[in-house]
């Protein structure tokens, strides 16, 4: 059985097509990569397979069972980390338990000694764990963006969706956060789908690749198959030379 | 013919520049005239004022505070009950205020219904708290305990107000974090919205506190006790002195607890830091302990 199996998927707002007849699957552990230039449909296709939107059309199924709203095994990672600025580290990671919190206890965050424990533990797969008692504002963008990972692992998911993670960070900030991503998904067995549109960092951590292009799958296959010609179908039109050349830039800034 | 568009573009902006001019003139001349009939209302009288000026002045001699009254008739412990008035009644006030407030906003109970709860809250702001002192005499007579509850009813209605409008300034990313973590609807209303403005609801808190000591003053003047009762008995009294004491007594209050409270706001405001007062003093041992170290 498929982690995540998407079937004949549209979605229009009002007159534009978000996302036309997407169909694929994803099988469990799988570390899947939707690229695609901005606009091109990836947050709205993994909204919908969080239960976020809801498709025009078609239908999305998250270990066999069809996605209706949002639901405790999908964990999202957002592109502004929508963690909590006047928290710590800590508090923030504790919110992912909240699923299986009553409203009392999360309030007085009376949280089983075991959630305290795993939203350490998930502090420490980010590298977070002595910063856990810092407010979650005064961190920097790529720290924000682990205490957001450090969440949706601490909601235990079997699912990991993550939208556009690195899109504001700097490019060693954006390789700290991916490399992070794809340790934590690999260690606890998880299946992940991220949304990106540089393409240097999908080839360097993906294995599946999912393009889009105006809302169409135009592209799924691993990473053997991710030839110049499928990137250049996907980002049409772009100077292929400079962007090389970009990619060589990011390579120093991080090697 | 090249310069024609823009030739057009110009005669259409200077129309639009000279509707707009109309409209000023037309703004301004309702304005002198909502004005002047204003002023006759409230039968204004310059020449009246003039030939009244001179009985002022010599008025304005008696005016010298007697600053052995301060003492003598304890006024510091009058503005004392003055100021437990103002706690008091915005402590009362808070919770309903809250959850009212929080009600009240859009995003948290969908749109008509939300209106049941604004509407509440209208009716208490609507009521100054002078009038909600009047109509609470029957319950617990002129006292300042009839003051205390008039101006908990009254913040009801002002603070979730504010409580509501800071909560449609929350942006929906934390909200929609909150919602994929399978959190409840109360939950994420918690987490998801008020974390966002707890700060600020503190702030706003302070500020309606300062406002509730200045009206529990003026409740005063209506026999609510503390140092207002103390001016309005020394006014029919006609001993100034006296009452310019109370009244200097009341200057000090309002300029202590602004300053106090408009202090800790912009600690607030600026820092951000909860916990920084607190860090800086529990952290202190352990940065001393750190540093010797070194």
């Amino acid at each position: 059985m498929s982690a995540i199996r998407v079937e004949n998927l549209t979605k229009r707002f009002g007159e534009t097509v978000a996302l036309d007849d997407v169909s694929f699957e994803v099988p469990e552990g799988e570390f899947a990569i939707v690229l695609g230039v901005s606009g091109s449909g990836k947050s709205t296709l993994l909204r919908c397979i969080n239960g976020l939107t809801h498709p025009t059309d078609g239908q999305v199924f998250v270990q066999g069972d069809p996605v209706t709203s949002h639901r405790d095994d999908v964990a999202m990672v957002f592109q502004q980390h929508n963690i909590i600025g006047g928290m710590s580290a800590y508090s923030n990671a504790l919110t992912g338990a909240l699923g299986r919190t009553d409203l009392l206890r999360s309030v007085l965050r009376l949280n089983k000694r075991s959630d305290k424990v795993r939203a350490l533990e998930a502090l420490d797969t980010v590298g977070l764990l002595g910063e856990a008692e810092q407010r979650a504002g005064r961190m920097s963008g790529g720290q924000q963006q682990r205490v957001g990972i450090a969440r949706a692992l601490v909601q235990e998911p079997d699912i990991l969706l993550a939208d556009e993670p690195v899109a504001s960070l700097d490019p060693g900030s954006s390789q700290t956060v991916m490399r992070y991503l794809r340790g934590a998904a690999e260690e606890r067995g998880l299946t992940a789908m991220i949304s990106l549109h540089q393409v240097n960092l999908a080839r360097q951590f993906g294995e599946r690749f999912i393009g889009l292009a105006d809302g169409e799958v135009v592209f799924d296959g691993y990473s053997d198959e991710l030839t110049f010609d499928v990137i250049d179908r996907l980002y049409g039109g772009i100077d292929m030379e400079e962007f090389l050349a970009g990619e060589n830039g990011h390579s120093e800034v991080t090697g | 013919m090249s310069s024609s568009p823009i030739e057009q573009r110009l005669a259409e902006i200077r129309l639009t520049r000279r509707v707009r001019w109309v409209l000023y003139a037309l703004g301004v001349v309702l304005f002198g005239a909502l004005l002047y009939r204003s002023l006759i209302a409230v039968e204004f009288s310059a020449s009246d004022l003039y030939q009244q000026w001179p009985i002022f002045v010599d008025a304005l001699r008696n005016y010298v505070p007697d600053w052995w009254f301060i003492v003598e008739r304890n006024l510091f412990r009058e503005s004392g009950i003055t100021l437990a008035i103002g706690f008091a009644g915005t402590v009362f006030g808070i919770p309903l205020a809250l959850l009212l407030g929080v009600l009240g906003s859009g995003r948290v109970t969908p749109f008509p219904f939300n209106f049941i709860f604004r509407g509440i809250m209208g009716v208490s702001r609507a009521i100054p708290a002078l009038v909600w002192f009047l109509i609470f005499l029957p319950l617990a007579g002129l006292s300042p305990l009839s003051a205390t509850i008039a101006v908990a009813v009254s913040t009801i209605g002002n603070l979730g107000r504010l409580f509501t409008d800071e909560l449609e300034e929350v942006s929906d990313g934390p909200i929609e974090a909150m919602q994929t973590t399978g959190a409840s609807k109360s939950q994420t209303v918690i987490f998801g919205m008020l974390s966002q403005v707890k700060t600020s609801f503190v702030a706003w808190t302070l500020y309606i506190f300062e406002v509730n000591v200045r009206v529990a003053v003026t409740l005063g003047l209506l026999g609510g006790g503390g140092i207002g009762e103390i001016i309005q008995v020394q006014q029919g009294l006609r001993n100034f002195p006296n009452m310019m004491a109370g009244i200097v007594v009341v200057l000090v209050l309002i300029i202590a607890v602004e300053m106090v409270s408009q202090r800790i706001r912009s600690y607030l405001r600026e820092d951000k830091e909860a916990g920084g007062l607190i860090q800086l003093l529990v952290g202190f041992p352990q940065r001393m302990a750190e540093s010797a170290l070194k």
